[in-house]
């Protein structure tokens, strides 16, 4: 740190700029593990494409406009980059509802942390049936709880498309579930 | 009578995502209509079913090796880059901002320095350095270290490196590598030794290449073929 000190003069707000976002980032990343989890299917292999988007990040912080959100940029990279090696999952077979053990745990209650892996695991198999433009939307919208316009911005298409993408995620979720 | 709404319309409702007066105006119509008040509660109940699902997910502490990814991986030389080029160096009062001041350097033989013709050149492992290294390559072992390559507004090659008590900017003329900047690391000086890989560039150098450099840095390819043109 002091070693470029007396002829050039440090500038105080570069590394910290740096340590800011590396600091945003770890806040963002349990949003960043659910929406991998729920593109890839697994926590796993989520957890994987989060450390993916993250170096990746980083590695392209310079695209990223200062001022403008940093969990949408995320987000767009780790949908990106599910697309972009979605083909090699599919034919090692990846794809599946594989809950590890490392699931996060309700503490001091296991029954619940049971019930709790039991119902992300048939969530997460109910998205893996949809079509993953559709996925992709629901997902941003219903557990992200973005709005349509930051969903639209995030996935680069129309508010329309969105639209009609969530209409018909919901209409196969519920076909898939005995009226209630 | 009111038309019947389509369901991109109702599930916009249920998003929250109508204008208010049509928010009221679906409310009002659910009111009247039990059928489409059950399809809307149904649909309501899914979206908090898979939003509690992740909930243990979002809630957890995130694997250490995620952490860590995030702590580090490598940023974007090019984003450092950026943050230095807007216009806004501070400099504390008192201190002396000196372009190119270098007290008491040994211009010997052995030296990475010279004098010629009354320019500072290059010699020895630092020509070497500047004439071989590619920063992309992830030079780690002992001697100067170059980092970012460019092309100065007069069309000639630079390259920033750092040459222990010493970094700077070279830009390559027709008799070799001109120094055209050096800057001290006080640190440095009574051990002679090379800085550890990864050390900040002085700001002071970073100032020079975006006081000189046309266009972008180069990218591990352009700096290859820079390599393989002998910096001409």
């Amino acid at each position: 740190m002091e070693e470029t000190g007396a002829v050039a003069v440090k500038h105080p707000d570069m590394d910290r700029s740096a340590e800011d976002i590396r600091v945003k980032m770890v806040q963002l990343l349990p949003r960043l593990r659910r929406f991998a989890a729920a593109l890839t299917g697994s926590v796993a292999d989520g957890d994987d494409l989060v450390q993916d988007t993250v170096e990746r990040a980083l590695k392209n912080l310079h695209q990223w406009e200062p001022g403008t959100r940093l969990d949408n940029w995320m987000f767009r990279i780790a949908k990106n980059r599910f697309i972009d090696t979605r083909r090699s999952y599919k034919r090692s077979g990846v794809i599946a509802v594989d809950v590890p053990d490392d699931t996060p745990s309700v503490t001091g209650d296991g029954a619940r942390a049971a019930d709790a892996r039991l119902m992300l695991a048939d969530a997460l198999d109910a998205l893996q049936k949809l079509p993953s433009e559709q996925r992709e939307a629901l997902v941003l919208v219903t557990i992200e709880g973005l709005s349509y316009r930051d969903a639209a911005d995030i996935l680069q298409i129309p508010i329309g498309t969105l639209t009609s993408r969530i209409a018909r995620a919901r209409e196969a979720l519920a076909s898939l579930a005995p009226e209630g | 009578m009111q038309s019947e709404p389509t369901h991109e319309i109702l599930n916009a409702f249920i998003d929250g995502e109508l204008p208010p007066k049509e928010m009221e105006r679906i409310a009002a119509l659910l009111a009247e209509r039990p059928d489409l008040d059950a399809w809307v509660r149904r649909r309501e109940a899914m979206r908090a079913d898979i939003k509690n699902a992740f909930s243990e997910l979002v809630t957890a502490p995130p694997p250490t090796r995620l952490v860590q990814a995030v702590k580090g991986a490598p940023i974007s030389w090019r984003w450092h880059l950026r943050q230095f080029t807007a216009p806004r160096i501070w400099a504390p009062a008192g201190t002396a901002l000196a372009l190119g001041l270098v007290i008491g350097i040994a211009l010997h033989p052995g030296s990475d320095f010279a004098s010629r013709n009354g320019q500072m050149m290059a010699q020895g492992a630092l020509t070497a350095a500047l004439n071989d290294q590619l920063a992309s390559d992830g030079h780690a072992g002992p001697g100067p270290r170059v980092g970012i390559s460019f092309r100065n507004r007069n069309g000639r090659y630079c390259r920033t490196f750092d040459a222990g008590a010493q970094s700077g900017l070279a830009c390559h003329g027709d008799q070799g590598w001109v120094i055209t900047l050096l800057a001290a690391h006080p640190q440095a000086e009574s051990s002679g030794t090379y800085r550890m890989a990864g050390s900040e560039m002085p700001d002071i150098v970073r100032a020079a290449v975006s006081a000189n450099i046309d266009g972008e840095p180069f990218d591990a390819a352009a700096e290859k073929a820079a390599r393989g043109r002998g910096w001409k």
